[in-house]
């Protein structure tokens, strides 16, 4: 095959890990994990590298892989669906490198696009994987917050990529400029970059584009061929858009502008607004206008009345944004809501809570309601004070062993102790 | 304490078992004794405060109509536990079409909390009630009266529970303290009966957990108490007040990991501690926020979010505290 036939954003794929621009601590985390692995599996036994489309995940992947010398295994993860992939998957995974064997490295492409519906079983059957994988797993996405993703999210490390400098960008177009002998303005240049937003696989193929219809490259030719596209950012860019828009419609289109559902964001708009706000009228205001969005959420939820959704989207968005008292350009980092990852724990304890009055209501002729407000609280001192008297209220009443433990909190260890001794 | 190797809860061990046993309420258990002899049982609605023996002296008269297993001839129900009443008519339906077998010529339906029914709920219950009225008869439970409709109170013997006196409260945790060789200071005991407000369960709850602890003492019981309703409501509260909403926002999700509260369970809390004359706010304040918990509580019923909502509560907490300098 000729190279001249290659689209450009393949034929100008970066070759060793020094062409990967503006990723130097993606790199580096990458590297030192991948060299954990020489002496044995380390405790994350996969990658999910995130961050907007077009930065270069899937290249920095192959550049290393090319770099360093490994076999790259590539699957894209929303075709993995089928029975025979996954199968195939999973004894790729599960081989040794032999002595002469070259180390393998096994790239998930595009982990967010299993869709949480129709690919019920396809997280699972990854979580799987990653457990008992004797190879380097390194999944990249878009979006790594889908609450579906959380299985691989808790087993991964989380590494994230930026969006290119403009700079960059320009720096990557005019090399190529070069290397196909065209005749490109700066300005035409800089005009693609800026369109790019950052996106460097779409900043190649509208100069492609635009060289396809005149070996000179100028402004003009760009701004006929180049649209602006939409973009989709991910959750703290569009934190950063939603709190610093200067007009309503900018506040409205930050929250469509993640893919994460309206009702997903609306946690992190939860977590960071006292992360934005400091004085506690704004504070207050901006969880008012929250607060209400998320009722609005609800009564769609009961109700089915999804004309409501733009009254939330008007207060989760302006509504949070136009709760200062005066504009203020800043900056500030939105790390990943807590809740996030403390929503499974709070519904487990809940989940706890209610079999333990389940179990109990019918022995104690109550409700579960009263065994939970006039019980268990009792039971949680005695549990967590006295654990061998706490092992025989608990043999007399047959409570698992789950329920046991989270009463008893830190004396579980203790109780249950007891309670194998009393067995016997 | 205890030489067995297994422990019961005192509140299901001290249960009176048959009507003898049964202390205070002496007019009602008399009343009642009367129906068992006279094997002529009517539909009854008990009503009184929590604590004051309802269930208990429903159970205790079925095990003197029909012996040990008299809970194969009495259905359960839990109008709290289950709030639709397809539910409840499909369980009474069910229950009701096996015969009778015996000298009893009925089964009973306890039907606990039946205050918690909504008014159309109670309009199907009282047709339940008299399409088999032939072979069973209904006990129901309720804390407010009032809020049983009225057809139902007509076709119903009401029997009023009044709250437990403070000697016959006393004088059963004596008798508890004794049988089960705990050292019990009567003081202790006083105390334990003002903070359980005459309700017999929570009295004996208190005891057994204050127990656990060592001898009863009136420091022991003050602890227990202390230990058994977390403090971190009342901390939370008070942070927020004091203006450091981050602060209280992270105790909120402790509460809500570590104890499996729901959103409407600390917005009832939240409610009780202003309340408290140990909490320190201004009168007007505590009524603005009683006013705003009623808010967040209903938007919970609808459908809201916990954290999100009590974010707000917390967040206007903090507004009021920093205004108004609490």
């Amino acid at each position: 095959m000729s190279t001249q036939r290659l689209p450009w954003i393949i034929k100008y794929r970066p070759k060793h890990v020094d062409e990967v621009v503006d990723q130097e601590e993606a790199k580096e985390k990458l590297l030192e994990w991948l060299k954990s692995w020489e002496k044995a599996p380390p405790s994350k036994k996969a990658i999910l590298l995130h961050g907007p489309a077009g930065c270069g995940k899937t290249s920095l992947v192959e550049a290393v892989a090319k770099t360093y010398g490994y076999e790259l295994f590539e699957m894209n993860a929303s075709d993995s669906r089928r029975k025979q992939d996954i199968e195939r998957l999973a004894k790729v995974a599960s081989q040794t490198s032999g002595l002469r064997a070259r180390r393998k490295i096994i790239l998930l492409d595009e982990v967010d696009g299993l869709d949480p519906k129709s690919d019920v079983g396809g997280v699972e059957s990854l979580v799987e994987v990653i457990k008992n994988t004797r190879n380097p797993i390194i999944m990249t996405a878009n979006n790594p917050y889908r609450e579906h993703l959380r299985p691989l999210r808790e087993l991964s490390e989380v590494i994230a990529m930026n969006r290119l400098k403009e700079t960059d960008v320009v720096r990557v177009l005019t090399k190529i400029c070069g290397a196909e002998k065209l005749d490109c303005d700066t300005e035409a240049l800089k005009e693609i970059a800026r369109r790019s937003e950052g996106d460097l696989r779409s900043a190649i193929n509208d100069l492609e584009a635009a060289a396809a219809l005149n070996k000179k490259v100028t402004l003009e030719t760009v701004k006929a061929i180049s649209a602006y596209r939409d973009r989709i950012y991910a959750p703290w860019e569009a934190l950063r858009k939603l709190f610093s828009a200067r007009f309503v419609f900018q506040a409205r289109e930050a929250i469509t502008s993640t893919d994460l559902t309206p009702d997903e964001f609306k946690t992190w708009v939860n977590e960071h607004i006292p992360s934005w706000y400091d004085d506690p009228y704004e504070v207050w205001r901006a969880y008012e206008a929250l607060s209400r969005a998320d009722q609005y959420f609800g009564r769609i939820v009961k109700t089915q009345n999804w004309d409501l959704l733009s009254y939330a989207l008007d207060m989760m968005g302006p509504g949070v944004a136009f709760a200062r008292t005066k504009y203020k350009g800043k900056f500030v980092a939105f790390k990943m809501p807590e809740r996030i990852k403390l929503l499974a724990e709070t519904k487990r304890s809940r989940e706890y809570r209610e079999a333990l009055a389940e179990h109990l209501a019918s022995r104690l002729l109550t409700s579960k309601a009263n065994v939970k407000s006039d019980f268990i609280p009792y039971l949680r001192v005695i549990f967590t004070n006295n654990p061998k008297y706490a092992a025989k209220i608990a043999q007399s009443y047959n409570l698992p062993e789950e329920l046991v433990t989270w009463l008893a909190g830190p004396k579980a260890k203790d109780v249950l102790a007891y309670m194998k001794k009393t067995k016997k | 304490m205890g030489v067995f190797m297994s422990e019961l809860l005192w509140a299901e061990k001290y249960r009176p078992r048959s009507l003898d046993e049964v202390v205070n309420q002496k007019e009602i258990v008399d009343r009642l004794k009367r129906f068992v002899s006279e094997r002529n049982v009517p539909h009854m609605l008990f009503a009184g405060p929590p604590g004051t023996g309802k269930t208990t002296v429903a159970h205790a008269m079925a095990h003197d109509l029909y012996g040990e297993n008299y809970r194969q001839y009495m259905l359960e129900l839990n109008a709290s536990d289950e709030r639709k009443i397809e539910v409840i008519r499909t369980k009474v339906k069910e229950f009701a079409r096996s015969k009778v077998v015996g000298e009893v010529p009925f089964k009973i339906v306890l039907l606990d909390e039946a205050d918690n029914m909504t008014a159309d709920a109670q309009q199907a219950l009282r047709r339940l009630m008299e399409l088999y009225s032939a072979n069973t008869r209904f006990i129901l439970t309720a804390n407010y009266p009032s809020k049983i409709i009225e057809p139902i109170q007509s076709r119903c013997a009401v029997f009023r529970f009044t709250a437990l006196k403070r000697e016959d409260v006393v004088s059963r945790l004596t008798y508890i303290c004794q049988s089960e060789k705990v050292n019990c200071a009567e003081r202790a005991l006083e105390v334990i009966y003002d903070l359980s407000e005459g309700d017999m369960r929570r009295a004996i709850n208190i005891l057994q957990a204050a127990a656990a602890l060592g001898d009863v003492t009136e420091d022991i019981v003050y602890k227990v108490v202390g230990l058994a309703h977390p403090r971190e409501v009342r901390e939370m509260l008070q942070l927020a007040l004091s203006g450091n909403f981050m602060e209280a926002r992270r105790k909120l999700r402790e509460l809500m990991i570590n104890y499996g509260l729901s959103g409407v369970d600390i917005v009832k809390q939240i409610h009780r501690e202003i309340f408290n004359p140990e909490v320190k706010i201004p009168d007007d304040l505590k009524v603005m926020i009683a006013d705003y918990a009623g808010e967040i509580q209903y938007r919970l019923v609808e459908g809201a979010d916990d954290e999100i909502q009590l974010n707000a509560f917390l967040a206007r907490l903090a507004l009021m505290g920093k205004r108004l300098k609490v």
